[in-house]
């Protein structure tokens, strides 16, 4: 038997601007906290959904919405903490990519902040983004904490960790893919 | 397959030619009726990763560390949750649920294939996917199998009902007489082969060529059996178990549990004499070692030990080994007050037991009876074949087995249990009897067992307790039943005999039904007592190896016991396994020994093993079509050698040491001789080398250096371990190391040279792993290279792999002069997570190489090159004499 085969792309919004912004007026948080500050609850999976499928339709037209109308699926949205979770059809994970990474503001909302949306990891399957997304969220929590004792002033390193530690931090292999796409386009 | 008119109306909406799609295809379609529609929520539910709004990581609206931090933890928490509950929401199938050795593919249509405890969901699930299910009362027996059965069960119920009729009759005239003799004791005769006991009328026509084991029955239903006409050693013996997975009892073997063989099969012969005599025969047949006839044999003699070694006949001038043995004496009594009253002055007969496999009884058998004929007094032998049965048992739990089952008794009435019985009580808590002093051996008489049916689980002692797990400690290895004299009565015909008249099954369930419930009948005066005699093996000399437990007991009364051993609850769980002739020799295998016959080609049995499997291989070879299969002629050795050494399928020491090879192509013929082949054994040409001996001479090798070699024809056995990888399989060549040249290698009469197999070499094994010629590598680095341009050196002299077996230039395998054997047992060893192999070798050939290499200074005696039959590709092994 075949097996439909999707990939799972685990999403974070980051807000960049903000971070300028917010260090002038409130120096006392963290900046981890400032950068993964939550998104509004304005934000819904439909909402998100109708975005990224409006999104590569713009990019791509009408083949790239087709492409990704069916098997597109939000499984998982948490506007605390600014991260989700979305399910396409592996043939087309990079048309989503794409149009994630041209999104500068969250969807359906008014007056939106200016934000980044962040692929941080692509994988097969669902527990391999839910592992992922339990690492992340650890080492944001042990970030603010170490920044809020420290007080330091390296802001990027409260970001991405100290230095030394980085991680490999956004998954952008395909490996596998390359072949398989071949063959699907010949 | 058409469908049967009894199906039809079973389950009328049901029974469709084609299975319904699985119900989770698509939802949407009609029948998705038919399934509960809350599955789909609980689904969804299972799925959903519940999420928190963006409120609770702000406080008033505003940025919050707290409130951050404690979102964040919401969300790991959350992750977590659902990856547990959609793993518990997968659907488990009935059998995926069970042990793998459990499944059954009968088990796709019969319900009580699977455990009770699962049945229902099994039933359930088989109905929802519409299998066509057995129902066991309406089933036909279709097949000629199936209608031979019901006529032999119809002419069974004749036959019984005509004898149920004529007891009737009989049962008449008895009453008149009131008398009812009993059956006499079957005759032993002295220094003749002994027929089997008559078996009973229902069986005897399928053991005219053949004996039963006396678990037969119960084998025959649980495993496959030598063929029937066919016997192996003119026996019905277990091949192996029926059960699919091998693992289980390889873990019972070493790990957790028990296995057990019924080796009844193993022949007993009883030597009877005086101890002088008795001794000058046993000399003869190479019982020879001296400590056994002084002052640190005489536990041995005393009957408190047992002894394992080679026996070996006299031959021309020559010794040929026959094969392994155990021998027992009988203790000396103490002297009973009839006996010293009646004749007195005469000193009794020591009597011994040698027990032998039976493909060499018949080579004992002949010897020690034209040895002991030449004693005065003559010296009685007398086959116990069918008088003395066993049964081995191996296994962490084998010892708790025992203890359950067997019950030690008083022989006499009135008198406390033996002190074998005693010493036998305390070893609950033994999980290896290899703890036990070596060889020690245990003779006492144990109640019936089954008396004590089923067997209930032992309290065995705390294992945390650890003064109670020093004073067995102390036990042990002070072993108090050397100090009494061991029960003699297995030795005694009469004690053996009145053992085997058991009461009957009914007499038994008689009395356990008036035993108060949980309680086992009480012992009665008129019980029979079993005599048995218990000894421990080590496989190997390593004493963590687990050791083997025999028991010995009179032929009749294996059955029950065997009965008790195969329900006993283990406290590890399960009940003990059963083993066949290839499980034995897997578990042999395993522990890197070898199997008597069929790691022995040199010796007679061996040789006869040898040439059965080799008419098997040859038969399995030329079944395949011939695209499939090997074309012997055709194999490339490389450097323009064409075509396999000898018989592909055949370990073909004939043509190796350059005898004419027997010609195998007429089996037409077979029928008429058979029985004559059966009683004289095929003159084997070989002579089997000891393992002491070779270490021996291995030993001596640096200070005979030009002696004169041992004929072509003396074999050791071996065992071989690969040096990096690969697993030899049976009829696999081995080959010594080439010899060093003298001058340079030319490619035409040199395939390979000595250097080239050298530098396959892990570095740890050699001291130096000679750089391989013929390969383009890095050379030295270079002294002044800088500093960068070294380590990048050796780290690519480091992760350079080993020429694989593909690469041109892995070393070709050497020529035929320097094949110096085969292997007989190979494959891949459960135990070391490796292949392993056992062969056996010409010692001529390989005195050469040792002493070849002693000259060179070189110490790669030990090493040798095993290529598969039929494959090109050669591969680097140790050898150690086994």
């Amino acid at each position: 038997m075949v097996r439909v085969k999707h990939r799972y792309l685990l999403v974070n919004i980051l807000y960049p601007e903000l971070l300028k912004a917010g260090r002038e007026s409130s120096a006392k948080l963290p900046d981890a906290v400032t950068f993964h500050q939550p998104t509004t609850s304005g934000l819904n999976s439909r909402g998100l959904e109708k975005a990224i499928k409006h999104g590569v339709e713009e990019l791509f037209g009408d083949y790239g919405y087709g492409a990704i109308r069916g098997s597109l699926q939000v499984k998982y949205l948490s506007t605390a903490t600014s991260t989700f979770i979305i399910k396409v059809a592996r043939d087309h994970y990079r048309m989503v990519w794409t149009a994630l990474s041209f999104m500068t503001k969250v969807p359906g909302v008014h007056d939106a902040k200016p934000c980044v949306f962040r692929v941080i990891r692509v994988s097969g399957t669902i527990r391999e983004s839910q592992e992922e997304a339990i690492r992340r969220a650890r080492e944001q929590i042990l970030a603010a904490q170490r920044e809020q004792g420290e007080k330091s002033d390296l802001t990027l390193a409260g970001i991405f960790g100290p230095p030394g530690t980085k991680k490999d931090d956004v998954m952008m292999v395909d490996k596998g893919d390359g072949e398989e796409e071949g063959s699907n386009e010949g | 397959m058409a469908p049967k008119p009894g199906d039809a109306p079973r389950d009328g909406v049901n029974s469709k030619k084609r299975k319904d799609p699985p119900p989770s295809s698509n939802l949407k379609s009609s029948n998705t009726k038919q399934f509960h529609p809350n599955k789909r929520v609980k689904a969804y539910v299972a799925r959903n990763i519940s999420s928190q709004p963006a409120d609770a990581a702000l406080k008033n609206g505003e940025l919050d560390l707290p409130a951050f931090l404690k979102s964040r933890e919401f969300e790991i928490k959350a992750m977590e949750d659902a990856m547990v509950k959609t793993k518990k929401s997968l659907n488990l199938r009935a059998f995926q649920q069970m042990p793998r050795d459990l499944r059954r593919r009968t088990a796709s249509h019969n319900v009580k294939r699977v455990p009770k405890r699962i049945q229902k969901k099994h039933a359930h699930e088989l109905k929802q996917d519409n299998a066509p299910l057995v129902d066991r009362n309406k089933r036909k027996p279709n097949g000629s199998r199936g209608r031979i059965r019901a006529e032999t069960a119809k002419r069974l119920g004749i036959l019984a009902a005509k004898k149920k009729a004529e007891q009737k009759k009989e049962g008449n005239k008895k009453g008149e007489d009131g008398i009812q003799t009993r059956s006499p004791r079957p005759k032993i005769r002295m220094g003749k082969l002994n027929d089997p006991q008559k078996p009973k009328s229902k069986f005897r026509k399928r053991q005219v060529h053949k004996s039963w084991l006396p678990t037969h029955l119960w084998h025959a239903k649980r495993a496959t059996m030598t063929e029937p006409a066919k016997p192996l050693w003119r026996f019905a013996i277990p091949i192996t178990s029926t059960e699919k997975s091998y693992r289980p009892t390889h873990r019972a073997t070493g790990a957790r549990g028990a296995v057990a063989w019924d080796t009844s099969y193993l022949s007993t012969i009883g030597l009877e004499g005086t101890a002088k005599n008795a001794e000058k025969v046993l000399k003869a047949i190479g019982v020879v070692e001296p400590s056994l006839w002084e002052e640190r044999g005489q536990k041995w003699r005393d009957g408190k030990r047992t002894w394992s070694g080679w026996l070996s006949r006299e031959h021309k001038g020559q010794r040929i080994q026959i094969g392994p043995a155990i021998i027992m004496w009988c203790p000396a009594e103490a002297k009973s007050p009839e006996q010293a009253g009646s004749i007195s002055a005469k000193t009794p007969n020591s009597r011994l037991f040698i027990r032998v496999h039976p493909s060499a009884f018949l080579e004992t058998w002949t010897e020690l009876l034209r040895v002991s004929k030449q004693q005065r007094p003559m010296v009685l032998t007398i086959d116990l074949r069918f008088e003395i049965g066993s049964i081995q048992i191996t296994g962490p739990g084998s010892t708790e087995a025992l203890l359950g089952i067997l019950q030690p008794i008083s022989e006499d009435s009135g008198r406390p249990i033996s002190d074998h019985g005693q010493v036998f009580k305390s070893l609950a808590g033994v999980t290896n009897s290899s703890a036990l002093p070596l060889n020690a051996l245990l003779s006492f008489s144990v109640s019936d067992p089954r008396l004590r049916y089923p067997p209930q689980r032992i309290t065995l002692p705390d294992p945390q307790d650890q003064n109670a797990s020093f004073a067995q400690l102390q036990m042990l290895s002070s072993w108090p039943a050397d100090e009494s004299i061991p029960s003699p009565a297995l030795f005694d015909r009469d004690a053996r005999h009145k053992a085997t008249r058991l009461p009957s099954q009914k007499a038994i369930n008689r009395r356990k039904s008036l035993a108060k419930p949980g309680a086992y009948p009480d012992p009665v005066e008129t019980d029979p007592s079993i005599p048995i005699m218990l000894f421990t093996s080590r496989s190997t000399s390593a004493s963590s190896a687990q050791g083997v437990w025999t028991l010995m007991a009179p032929w009749k009364c294996i059955l029950p016991i065997w009965y008790g051993l195969m329900h006993f609850p283990l406290s590890t769980g399960n009940n003990p396994r059963f083993g066949g002739i290839q499980e034995l020799r897997q578990t042999h295998f395993e522990h890197g020994m070898p199997w008597f016959p069929a790691d022995y080609p040199s010796t007679a049995a061996g040789h006869a093993w040898e040439a059965e499997e080799m008419k098997k291989r040859e038969a399995a070879w030329s079944r395949r079509p011939k695209g499939k299969r090997v074309e012997w002629a055709t194999v490339d050795l490389g450097a323009k050698r064409k075509g396999e050494i000898g018989r592909g399928w055949a370990c073909d020491f004939e043509k190796l040491v350059g005898l004419p090879v027997e010609d195998m192509g007429k089996p037409e013929q077979e029928t008429e001789t058979d029985l004559k082949k059966l009683s004289q054994a095929p003159e084997c040409p070989f002579e089997q080398v000891s393992a002491a001996s070779l270490r021996a001479e291995l030993l001596a090798v640096d200070k005979k250096l030009d002696a004169p070699l041992p004929p072509i024809t003396h074999l050791a056995t071996i065992s071989l371990t690969p040096v990096t990888r690969g697993v030899a399989y049976p009829c696999a060549r081995i080959y010594r190391l080439p010899a060093e040249l003298s001058s340079p290698p030319s490619s035409e009469n040199s395939p390979t040279t000595r250097k080239e197999w050298l530098a396959l070499l892990p570095a740890y094994l050699g001291q130096k792993a000679p750089p391989n010629p013929k390969k383009s590598t890095i050379s030295r680095i270079p002294l002044d290279a800088p500093l960068p341009q070294r380590v990048r050196l050796l780290a690519q002299s480091l992760i350079q792999p080993p020429p694989s077996e593909n690469d041109e230039c892995y070393p070709l395998v050497p020529d035929e002069e320097d094949l110096i054997g085969f292997v007989t047992t190979g494959e891949f060893n459960l135990a070391e997570g490796k292949g392993r192999a056992i062969g056996s070798v010409i010692l001529a050939k390989v005195l050469e190489a040792v002493r070849r290499d002693g000259k060179c200074g070189g110490n790669f005696g030990r090493l040798c090159i095993v290529r598969n039959a039929g494959e090109r590709v050669g591969r680097l092994a140790t050898w150690t004499s086994v």
